[in-house]
Protein backbone atom coordinates (compact mmCIF):
# COMPACT_ATOMS: atom_id res chain seq x y z
CA UNK A 1 0.00 0.00 0.00
CA UNK A 2 2.18 2.75 -1.33
CA UNK A 3 1.90 6.49 -1.61
CA UNK A 4 -0.37 6.34 -4.66
CA UNK A 5 -2.56 3.43 -3.49
CA UNK A 6 -6.17 3.97 -2.53
CA UNK A 7 -5.26 3.35 1.11
CA UNK A 8 -1.75 3.79 2.41
CA UNK A 9 0.34 2.45 5.26
CA UNK A 10 3.36 4.28 6.62
CA UNK A 11 5.77 5.03 9.43
CA UNK A 12 7.90 8.12 9.93
CA UNK A 13 11.66 8.46 10.19
CA UNK A 14 13.81 11.46 10.98
CA UNK A 15 16.98 11.91 8.93
CA UNK A 16 19.97 12.89 11.02
CA UNK A 17 22.69 15.11 9.61
CA UNK A 18 23.17 18.17 7.45
CA UNK A 19 22.17 18.20 3.79
CA UNK A 20 24.91 19.40 1.44
CA UNK A 21 24.61 22.99 0.10
CA UNK A 22 24.26 21.84 -3.52
CA UNK A 23 21.63 19.35 -2.44
CA UNK A 24 19.77 18.77 -5.72
CA UNK A 25 23.01 18.07 -7.61
CA UNK A 26 24.09 15.74 -4.82
CA UNK A 27 20.70 13.99 -4.82
CA UNK A 28 20.71 13.59 -8.63
CA UNK A 29 24.15 12.03 -8.56
CA UNK A 30 23.37 9.67 -5.65
CA UNK A 31 19.98 8.59 -6.97
CA UNK A 32 21.47 7.83 -10.41
CA UNK A 33 24.29 5.86 -8.81
CA UNK A 34 21.90 3.85 -6.64
CA UNK A 35 19.14 3.42 -9.21
CA UNK A 36 17.79 -0.08 -9.78
CA UNK A 37 19.68 -2.47 -12.08
CA UNK A 38 17.66 -5.26 -13.64
CA UNK A 39 18.85 -8.84 -13.03
CA UNK A 40 16.31 -10.65 -15.24
CA UNK A 41 18.98 -11.49 -17.82
CA UNK A 42 21.73 -12.36 -15.34
CA UNK A 43 22.20 -15.00 -12.65
CA UNK A 44 22.56 -12.39 -9.89
CA UNK A 45 20.67 -13.31 -6.75
CA UNK A 46 19.81 -9.86 -5.48
CA UNK A 47 19.42 -6.30 -6.71
CA UNK A 48 18.28 -3.18 -4.87
CA UNK A 49 17.85 0.35 -6.16
CA UNK A 50 15.61 3.37 -6.68
CA UNK A 51 12.80 3.50 -9.24
CA UNK A 52 9.97 5.92 -9.93
CA UNK A 53 6.97 5.65 -7.59
CA UNK A 54 4.83 5.74 -10.72
CA UNK A 55 6.46 2.84 -12.54
CA UNK A 56 8.74 0.14 -11.15
CA UNK A 57 10.36 -0.27 -14.60
CA UNK A 58 11.42 3.39 -14.74
CA UNK A 59 14.81 3.60 -13.04
CA UNK A 60 15.96 6.61 -15.05
CA UNK A 61 12.95 8.70 -13.96
CA UNK A 62 12.25 9.47 -17.61
CA UNK A 63 8.48 9.74 -17.13
CA UNK A 64 8.10 11.05 -13.59
CA UNK A 65 10.64 12.96 -11.57
CA UNK A 66 11.65 12.06 -8.02
CA UNK A 67 11.69 15.82 -7.22
CA UNK A 68 8.21 16.99 -6.26
CA UNK A 69 8.11 20.40 -4.57
CA UNK A 70 10.21 20.22 -1.41
CA UNK A 71 10.02 16.44 -1.42
CA UNK A 72 11.93 13.54 -2.89
CA UNK A 73 9.62 10.65 -3.74
CA UNK A 74 11.18 7.31 -4.60
CA UNK A 75 10.44 3.62 -4.60
CA UNK A 76 12.99 1.20 -3.24
CA UNK A 77 12.83 -1.85 -5.50
CA UNK A 78 14.32 -5.16 -4.41
CA UNK A 79 14.50 -8.11 -6.80
CA UNK A 80 15.55 -11.39 -5.29
CA UNK A 81 15.87 -14.94 -6.59
CA UNK A 82 14.53 -17.14 -3.82
CA UNK A 83 14.79 -20.89 -3.36
CA UNK A 84 12.29 -22.64 -1.15
CA UNK A 85 13.71 -24.70 1.71
CA UNK A 86 11.66 -27.72 0.66
CA UNK A 87 13.08 -27.66 -2.88
CA UNK A 88 16.63 -27.19 -1.60
CA UNK A 89 16.25 -30.10 0.79
CA UNK A 90 14.73 -32.38 -1.84
CA UNK A 91 17.42 -31.81 -4.49
CA UNK A 92 20.28 -31.86 -1.97
CA UNK A 93 19.10 -35.24 -0.65
CA UNK A 94 18.66 -36.51 -4.19
CA UNK A 95 22.23 -35.55 -5.06
CA UNK A 96 23.54 -37.10 -1.83
CA UNK A 97 21.80 -40.37 -2.70
CA UNK A 98 23.25 -40.31 -6.20
CA UNK A 99 26.81 -39.84 -4.92
CA UNK A 100 26.45 -42.52 -2.25
CA UNK A 101 25.27 -44.98 -4.83
CA UNK A 102 28.00 -44.02 -7.27
CA UNK A 103 30.78 -44.32 -4.68
CA UNK A 104 29.23 -47.32 -2.94
CA UNK A 105 29.48 -45.67 0.49
CA UNK A 106 26.84 -45.72 3.26
CA UNK A 107 27.06 -42.03 4.19
CA UNK A 108 28.69 -38.72 3.38
CA UNK A 109 30.55 -36.58 5.88
CA UNK A 110 29.13 -33.23 6.99
CA UNK A 111 31.43 -30.97 4.99
CA UNK A 112 30.61 -32.90 1.82
CA UNK A 113 26.87 -32.54 2.47
CA UNK A 114 27.30 -28.79 3.09
CA UNK A 115 29.17 -28.46 -0.22
CA UNK A 116 26.45 -30.37 -2.08
CA UNK A 117 23.77 -28.19 -0.54
CA UNK A 118 25.54 -25.00 -1.62
CA UNK A 119 26.05 -26.32 -5.18
CA UNK A 120 22.38 -27.27 -5.42
CA UNK A 121 21.32 -23.90 -4.02
CA UNK A 122 23.31 -22.11 -6.72
CA UNK A 123 21.81 -24.30 -9.43
CA UNK A 124 18.28 -23.64 -8.16
CA UNK A 125 18.94 -19.89 -7.81
CA UNK A 126 19.93 -19.76 -11.48
CA UNK A 127 16.67 -21.45 -12.44
CA UNK A 128 14.42 -19.23 -10.37
CA UNK A 129 12.97 -15.89 -11.51
CA UNK A 130 13.67 -12.72 -9.49
CA UNK A 131 10.75 -11.80 -7.22
CA UNK A 132 10.21 -8.02 -7.02
CA UNK A 133 9.20 -5.99 -3.96
CA UNK A 134 8.60 -2.25 -4.13
CA UNK A 135 8.33 0.16 -1.19
CA UNK A 136 7.65 3.89 -1.57
CA UNK A 137 9.20 6.67 0.44
CA UNK A 138 8.70 10.41 0.65
CA UNK A 139 11.51 12.57 2.02
CA UNK A 140 10.38 15.96 3.30
CA UNK A 141 13.43 18.18 2.84
CA UNK A 142 11.93 21.07 4.81
CA UNK A 143 11.85 19.17 8.11
CA UNK A 144 14.16 16.26 7.16
CA UNK A 145 11.63 13.52 7.85
CA UNK A 146 10.97 10.47 5.72
CA UNK A 147 7.64 8.71 5.37
CA UNK A 148 8.19 5.07 4.48
CA UNK A 149 5.19 3.23 3.13
CA UNK A 150 5.66 -0.15 4.76
CA UNK A 151 5.37 -1.58 8.26
CA UNK A 152 7.48 -4.63 7.40
CA UNK A 153 10.40 -4.68 9.83
CA UNK A 154 12.54 -6.43 7.21
CA UNK A 155 11.85 -3.74 4.61
CA UNK A 156 12.48 -1.02 7.21
CA UNK A 157 15.81 -2.54 8.13
CA UNK A 158 16.85 -2.73 4.46
CA UNK A 159 15.78 0.89 3.92
CA UNK A 160 17.79 2.13 6.93
CA UNK A 161 20.98 0.57 5.51
CA UNK A 162 20.29 1.53 1.89
CA UNK A 163 19.39 5.14 2.69
CA UNK A 164 22.62 5.50 4.69
CA UNK A 165 24.66 3.95 1.89
CA UNK A 166 23.06 6.18 -0.74
CA UNK A 167 22.76 9.57 0.97
CA UNK A 168 25.17 9.19 3.90
CA UNK A 169 22.41 10.05 6.37
CA UNK A 170 21.15 7.92 9.24
CA UNK A 171 17.39 7.63 9.49
CA UNK A 172 15.75 6.84 12.82
CA UNK A 173 12.26 5.41 13.24
CA UNK A 174 10.12 7.90 15.14
CA UNK A 175 8.74 5.71 17.91
CA UNK A 176 6.69 7.62 20.54
CA UNK A 177 9.59 8.45 22.89
CA UNK A 178 11.68 9.92 20.06
CA UNK A 179 8.70 11.69 18.46
CA UNK A 180 7.97 13.22 21.88
CA UNK A 181 11.42 14.82 21.99
CA UNK A 182 10.51 16.88 18.89
CA UNK A 183 7.23 18.03 20.44
CA UNK A 184 8.40 19.19 23.87
CA UNK A 185 10.63 22.01 25.07
CA UNK A 186 13.81 21.25 27.02
CA UNK A 187 12.14 21.09 30.45
CA UNK A 188 9.40 18.87 29.01
CA UNK A 189 12.02 16.52 27.57
CA UNK A 190 13.71 16.28 30.97
CA UNK A 191 10.41 15.40 32.64
CA UNK A 192 9.76 12.85 29.90
CA UNK A 193 12.90 10.92 30.86
CA UNK A 194 11.55 10.41 34.38
CA UNK A 195 8.16 9.05 33.36
CA UNK A 196 7.29 5.49 34.30
CA UNK A 197 4.39 3.26 33.23
CA UNK A 198 1.11 4.17 34.89
CA UNK A 199 -1.40 1.73 36.27
CA UNK A 200 -4.68 2.75 34.66
CA UNK A 201 -7.08 0.74 36.84
CA UNK B 1 19.85 4.01 24.92
CA UNK B 2 19.53 2.26 21.53
CA UNK B 3 16.30 1.99 19.59
CA UNK B 4 15.51 -1.56 20.73
CA UNK B 5 15.80 -0.51 24.41
CA UNK B 6 13.73 2.62 23.79
CA UNK B 7 10.98 0.57 22.14
CA UNK B 8 10.91 -1.93 24.97
CA UNK B 9 11.34 0.44 27.95
CA UNK B 10 9.18 3.29 26.66
CA UNK B 11 6.50 1.12 25.08
CA UNK B 12 4.03 2.37 27.66
CA UNK B 13 4.14 5.93 26.32
CA UNK B 14 2.37 5.16 23.04
CA UNK B 15 -0.09 2.74 24.63
CA UNK B 16 -1.03 5.19 27.39
CA UNK B 17 -1.46 7.90 24.74
CA UNK B 18 -3.84 5.77 22.70
CA UNK B 19 -5.87 4.82 25.79
CA UNK B 20 -6.01 8.47 26.86
CA UNK B 21 -7.08 9.44 23.32
CA UNK B 22 -10.02 6.99 23.48
CA UNK B 23 -11.01 8.56 26.80
CA UNK B 24 -10.72 12.12 25.39
CA UNK B 25 -12.77 11.12 22.37
CA UNK B 26 -15.61 9.78 24.53
CA UNK B 27 -15.41 12.56 27.09
CA UNK B 28 -17.08 14.97 24.65
CA UNK B 29 -18.98 12.53 22.45
CA UNK B 30 -16.36 12.13 19.72
CA UNK B 31 -15.15 15.70 19.70
CA UNK B 32 -11.70 16.77 20.87
CA UNK B 33 -10.52 20.37 21.20
CA UNK B 34 -7.17 20.76 19.50
CA UNK B 35 -5.35 24.01 20.39
CA UNK B 36 -4.89 26.08 17.24
CA UNK B 37 -7.39 24.04 15.22
CA UNK B 38 -10.54 24.03 17.35
CA UNK B 39 -12.82 21.01 17.65
CA UNK B 40 -11.98 17.96 15.58
CA UNK B 41 -13.99 14.75 15.30
CA UNK B 42 -12.23 11.68 16.60
CA UNK B 43 -14.04 8.39 16.97
CA UNK B 44 -12.69 4.95 17.85
CA UNK B 45 -14.40 2.37 15.71
CA UNK B 46 -14.57 -1.15 14.34
CA UNK B 47 -11.25 -2.58 15.40
CA UNK B 48 -9.07 -2.66 18.51
CA UNK B 49 -6.11 -4.67 19.70
CA UNK B 50 -5.19 -4.81 23.38
CA UNK B 51 -2.12 -6.41 24.92
CA UNK B 52 -0.84 -7.49 28.29
CA UNK B 53 2.38 -9.12 29.43
CA UNK B 54 5.65 -9.37 27.55
CA UNK B 55 7.66 -11.97 25.66
CA UNK B 56 6.26 -15.46 26.07
CA UNK B 57 3.53 -14.27 28.43
CA UNK B 58 2.25 -11.72 25.88
CA UNK B 59 -1.52 -11.95 25.53
CA UNK B 60 -3.51 -10.25 22.79
CA UNK B 61 -7.18 -9.41 22.63
CA UNK B 62 -8.67 -8.44 19.27
CA UNK B 63 -12.08 -6.75 19.23
CA UNK B 64 -13.91 -6.15 15.96
CA UNK B 65 -17.40 -4.88 15.26
CA UNK B 66 -19.53 -1.76 15.54
CA UNK B 67 -18.79 0.69 18.28
CA UNK B 68 -21.45 -0.63 20.64
CA UNK B 69 -19.58 -3.93 20.74
CA UNK B 70 -16.34 -2.55 22.09
CA UNK B 71 -17.42 -3.82 25.49
CA UNK B 72 -14.78 -6.55 25.45
CA UNK B 73 -12.12 -3.91 24.91
CA UNK B 74 -13.40 -1.85 27.83
CA UNK B 75 -13.35 -4.92 30.04
CA UNK B 76 -9.84 -5.62 28.78
CA UNK B 77 -8.72 -2.19 29.97
CA UNK B 78 -10.20 -2.91 33.38
CA UNK B 79 -8.24 -6.18 33.45
CA UNK B 80 -5.04 -4.16 32.99
CA UNK B 81 -4.59 -4.73 29.26
CA UNK B 82 -3.12 -1.86 27.24
CA UNK B 83 -4.53 -0.48 24.02
CA UNK B 84 -2.00 -1.24 21.27
CA UNK B 85 -3.91 -0.61 18.06
CA UNK B 86 -7.18 1.07 17.13
CA UNK B 87 -9.15 2.08 14.06
CA UNK B 88 -9.80 5.80 14.24
CA UNK B 89 -12.12 8.10 12.31
CA UNK B 90 -10.69 11.60 12.16
CA UNK B 91 -12.39 14.69 10.74
CA UNK B 92 -10.77 18.10 10.65
CA UNK B 93 -12.34 20.97 8.74
CA UNK B 94 -13.64 19.60 5.44
CA UNK B 95 -11.45 16.52 5.46
CA UNK B 96 -11.92 13.00 6.82
CA UNK B 97 -9.42 10.22 7.44
CA UNK B 98 -9.77 6.66 8.61
CA UNK B 99 -6.65 5.00 9.92
CA UNK B 100 -5.44 2.15 12.09
CA UNK B 101 -2.96 3.53 14.58
CA UNK B 102 -0.29 1.29 16.14
CA UNK B 103 0.79 2.67 19.51
CA UNK B 104 4.21 1.12 20.12
CA UNK B 105 5.83 2.16 16.84
CA UNK B 106 3.44 4.94 15.82
CA UNK B 107 2.41 3.02 12.71
CA UNK B 108 -0.30 4.34 10.38
CA UNK B 109 -1.99 1.41 8.67
CA UNK B 110 -4.73 1.28 6.04
CA UNK B 111 -4.99 5.04 5.96
CA UNK B 112 -7.91 6.16 3.90
CA UNK B 113 -7.14 9.72 2.81
CA UNK B 114 -9.77 12.46 2.33
CA UNK B 115 -11.55 12.54 -1.00
CA UNK B 116 -10.67 15.69 -2.84
CA UNK B 117 -11.90 17.31 -6.02
CA UNK B 118 -8.77 16.81 -8.08
CA UNK B 119 -9.03 14.24 -10.88
CA UNK B 120 -7.75 10.80 -10.00
CA UNK B 121 -6.98 9.72 -13.53
CA UNK B 122 -3.75 8.36 -14.93
CA UNK B 123 -2.37 11.83 -15.36
CA UNK B 124 -0.15 11.98 -18.42
CA UNK B 125 0.51 15.64 -17.77
CA UNK B 126 3.57 15.89 -15.46
CA UNK B 127 2.11 18.88 -13.64
CA UNK B 128 -1.14 17.04 -12.93
CA UNK B 129 0.85 14.02 -11.74
CA UNK B 130 2.95 16.22 -9.46
CA UNK B 131 -0.19 17.86 -8.08
CA UNK B 132 -1.67 14.44 -7.33
CA UNK B 133 1.49 13.31 -5.51
CA UNK B 134 1.70 16.55 -3.51
CA UNK B 135 -1.94 16.26 -2.55
CA UNK B 136 -1.52 12.70 -1.25
CA UNK B 137 1.68 13.60 0.58
CA UNK B 138 -0.02 16.66 2.07
CA UNK B 139 -3.03 14.66 3.26
CA UNK B 140 -0.79 11.96 4.77
CA UNK B 141 1.28 14.62 6.54
CA UNK B 142 -1.87 16.34 7.81
CA UNK B 143 -2.90 13.08 9.52
CA UNK B 144 0.59 12.83 11.03
CA UNK B 145 0.51 16.45 12.14
CA UNK B 146 -2.91 16.08 13.77
CA UNK B 147 -1.81 12.96 15.67
CA UNK B 148 1.38 14.84 16.66
CA UNK B 149 -0.67 17.66 18.14
CA UNK B 150 -2.86 15.20 20.05
CA UNK B 151 0.28 13.46 21.30
CA UNK B 152 1.72 16.84 22.37
CA UNK B 153 -1.51 17.51 24.35
CA UNK B 154 -1.12 14.15 26.06
CA UNK B 155 2.58 14.68 26.84
CA UNK B 156 1.98 18.13 28.31
CA UNK B 157 -0.57 16.69 30.74
CA UNK B 158 1.30 13.44 31.35
CA UNK B 159 4.50 15.24 32.37
CA UNK B 160 2.75 17.88 34.50
CA UNK B 161 1.32 18.18 38.01
CA UNK B 162 -2.19 17.99 36.46
CA UNK B 163 -1.66 14.34 35.53
CA UNK B 164 -2.95 12.97 38.86
CA UNK B 165 -6.35 14.62 38.27
CA UNK B 166 -6.44 13.51 34.62
CA UNK B 167 -5.47 9.98 35.69
CA UNK B 168 -8.34 9.90 38.21
CA UNK B 169 -10.81 10.85 35.45
CA UNK B 170 -9.27 8.27 33.10
CA UNK B 171 -9.55 5.52 35.74
CA UNK B 172 -13.14 6.49 36.46
CA UNK B 173 -13.95 6.30 32.70
CA UNK B 174 -12.34 2.83 32.46
CA UNK B 175 -14.31 1.62 35.49
CA UNK B 176 -17.62 3.01 34.15
CA UNK B 177 -17.01 1.64 30.66
CA UNK B 178 -16.68 -1.89 31.92
CA UNK B 179 -19.85 -1.62 34.04
CA UNK B 180 -22.13 -0.65 31.10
Amino acid sequence: MGLLSRTTTFVRYSAEGELPGNFWEFAAERIAKFSFRDIDDTFDEYSIGWVSIDNMFDSSFAHASYAVGDYIVLSMRIDERKVSKTLLQKYSRKEEERIKKEKQIPRLNRSHRVRIKEDIRLQLVKKSLPVPAVHDLCWNLANNTVMFFSTSTKAQSVLEDFFKECFGLTIILQVPYLAAAHLLDVSGQERLQDLHPEILV
Amino acid sequence: MDLVDIISEKRFLGQEFLTWLWFKSEERGGSVFLPGAGDIQLVFEKHMLLESGEGESLEKLICRGPQTELQEARTGLLMGKKLEQARIYLAKGDYEWRLTFGATLFEYRNVSLPRTISPNDEAADPLAWEAKVLERVGMSEEALHTMDELFRMFLQIRASADWSQELARLKSWIAKGAEN
